[in-house]
């Protein structure tokens, strides 16, 4: 198995940025550049994991950064509230690391403490099954404020080896599917009986997020994932008391009729469809599939439309941190690269779809498993940039936020709106 | 640097009939006054209040005071006319969790259908005596140039 690069490119420093945007709260400078660089447990650290009342990583539509399976803390939480979403990283990329001193949980980097962290919180119904017998932290995993319902799937762009080259979701479907037991498929009757145990923690949850692979089958392309998702959320739905419920939908871009079986048929509230790069060429070279089924042109359509049914605030696209600068044919310079995505996300965001991006770091089972990432300057300068531009156009982006996702470092500074 | 609350002071955050006003100032360094009538003790000697409004001002201001370590002021006035004021610095903000689901359940339990987006903690600082008797001691003591004749005047005159 291939593991990314053995260390993190030349640029600033984590003070030396700080220093350079003081308007960046360090804290959010701190998350990204341990999502950037990645964590290391070390033996004193896991053994404060109490498995009782500590989130360990279950299902996952991603893999580690590591390859491996072993259980280990789901991710962290700073004291502000943060959540830092991350993997366990081989000690030879260079990680931050997680250690316990004097009976506190740090983050640390070459010995010195920076933070305190705490592992996230693992709800009670982790400890229990659905009465087919499936263990439910198989069927929702649990952020710190909420529900995952994220099916390991086959996504139907690799069929054809168009799979995004970012992305590990196939190999690591193949990996759980093998050493985990997790289910192929998770059914409504499932998804609906986890929710309904899960709604008995009080104050534990504040959103439901929906995503998996994309299924280009049906009727119409993609008219089999709509079905899927719509038997989801009507499921999820039979646990309300009112027909919409705070939650999000990760998906396809959907074509109109699409998305108006999706609104009108389901409790959902927010849709989201990634187009991973804000740039054509790139997005036809590191999307293939994406491209081929649907184009970076009608994709973008797609999130228009989806903005005009769902609602302005209600509608966002996701980008990958820092892949547009992948090699060979990704933009050669950060200056350049950042000035083209953040021209792209204005028209996006212009249109009322907003625009969110993760810290891009090379999975070792995607094709890009040998590159690295971005700088952290660059990470700062992206995330200050788009939630500038979400000022500017007063576009809110509450469904995925600093607590009811945690994964994107431009949208926890919608915190101070 | 902490400051730990005297008796005098835990009893008045102890007391529900104490006003308590927890003071944070905007991005423009506006000042903002609510009243927070959460506010309590924790184990460890630190403030702590619940935040029911994840748009509050409030709410912001202490985001911003947290990640930029500025200061926030609570002032207690008691029922007798004791009179405190303490600053400190907002150090947690726990939204998740145990100690968080605790508060939720009580709050809810308090005040109906309300919800919580914070459990706040401040590190307290310094503690000053505000009551005017305390006050005007401190100042006559250190001031003296500072008062006006008549009121040393002889009587006769």
């Amino acid at each position: 198995m291939a593991f990314a690069l053995t260390s993190q490119p030349e640029g600033l420093s984590f003070k030396e940025v700080i220093e350079k945007y003081p308007q960046v709260p360090a804290l959010v400078v701190l998350k990204i550049d341990v999502q950037r660089r990645g964590v290391h447990y070390t033996d004193r650290a896991l053994s404060a994991v109490d498995e009782s009342v500590h989130c360990l990583r279950g299902a996952a539509l991603f893999g580690y950064r590591d390859g491996k399976l072993t259980p280990r803390p789901e991710s962290l939480l700073l004291r502000d509230g943060t959540s830092i979403i991350v993997d366990p990283t081989p000690l030879e990329q260079d990680p931050y690391v997680v250690d316990l001193i004097d009976s506190r949980l740090v983050l640390t980097d070459n010995g010195k403490v920076l933070e305190e962290v705490e592992y996230w919180p693992k709800p009670a119904y982790y400890d229990k099954k659905t009465s087919s017998g499936i263990p439910m932290r198989y069927i929702a995993t649990a952020r710190p404020q909420r529900l995952n319902i994220f099916q390991p799937d086959f996504c139907r762009f690799w069929a054809n080896d168009k799979g995004c080259l970012f992305c590990d979701i196939f190999n690591n479907f193949k990996q759980q599917r093998k050493e985990l037991g997790i289910p192929v498929k998770i059914h409504p009757h499932d998804v609906s009986e986890t929710i309904r145990e899960a709604l008995k923690e009080p104050g534990f949850f504040t959103n439901i997020c929906l995503t998996s692979g994309s299924k280009t089958g049906g009727n119409q392309p993609f008219d089999e994932e709509v079905d899927y998702y719509v038997d989801l959320l009507q499921a999820i739905g039979e646990n309300f008391r009112r027909r919409r419920f705070p939650s999000q939908l990760i998906a396809t871009a959907f074509s109109e009729p699409q998305l108006q079986r999706l609104y009108e048929s389901t409790g959902l509230m927010s849709y989201t469809a990634d187009l991973e790069v804000l740039n054509e060429d790139l997005f036809n070279w590191i999307c293939p599939g994406k491209a081929e089924w649907i184009g970076y042109k009608g994709w973008k359509e797609r999130l228009f439309r989806a903005a005009s049914i769902f609602g302005r605030g209600h509608v966002s696209t996701g980008i990958v941190g820092g892949v547009e600068l992948a090699r060979p044919q990704g933009f050669t310079s950060e200056d350049d690269a950042l000035r083209s995505t953040l021209d792209e996300a204005e028209d996006l965001i212009s249109h009322s779809v907003n625009v969110v991006y993760i810290v891009w770091y090379p999975r070792p089972n995607s094709f890009f498993h040998d590159q690295s990432n971005a700088s952290l300057d660059y990470y700062v300068r992206l995330a200050k940039g788009l939630h500038e531009l979400r000022v500017k156009y007063d576009l809110p982006i509450d469904y995925d936020d600093y607590r009811r996702c945690g994964n994107h470092p431009d949208t926890d500074l919608s915190r101070l709106l | 640097m902490s400051e730990k609350l005297d008796s005098d002071v835990a009893g008045l955050l102890a007391d529900p009939s104490t006003v308590k006003v927890l003071v944070t100032v905007g991005e423009d360094g506006t000042p903002h006054a609510v009243i927070k009538q959460s506010l309590h003790l924790d184990a460890e000697g630190n403030l702590v209040y619940l935040e029911l409004l994840e748009s509050s001002r409030t709410n912001r201001n202490m985001v911003r005071s947290i990640w930029y370590n500025r200061r926030v002021a609570i002032l207690l006035k008691g029922k007798q006319g004791e009179s405190y004021q303490i600053k400190g610095t907002p150090v947690k903000a726990i939204v998740s969790g145990p100690v968080f689901q605790q508060h939720y359940t009580r709050i809810r339990y308090q005040l109906g259908d309300v919800d919580l987006a914070a459990v706040w903690v401040i590190e307290p600082e310094a503690v000053i005596d505000e009551s005017y008797a305390v006050r005007k001691a401190q100042e006559e003591s250190l001031h003296p140039h500072w008062l006006h004749l008549d009121r040393l005047a002889k009587q006769s005159i």
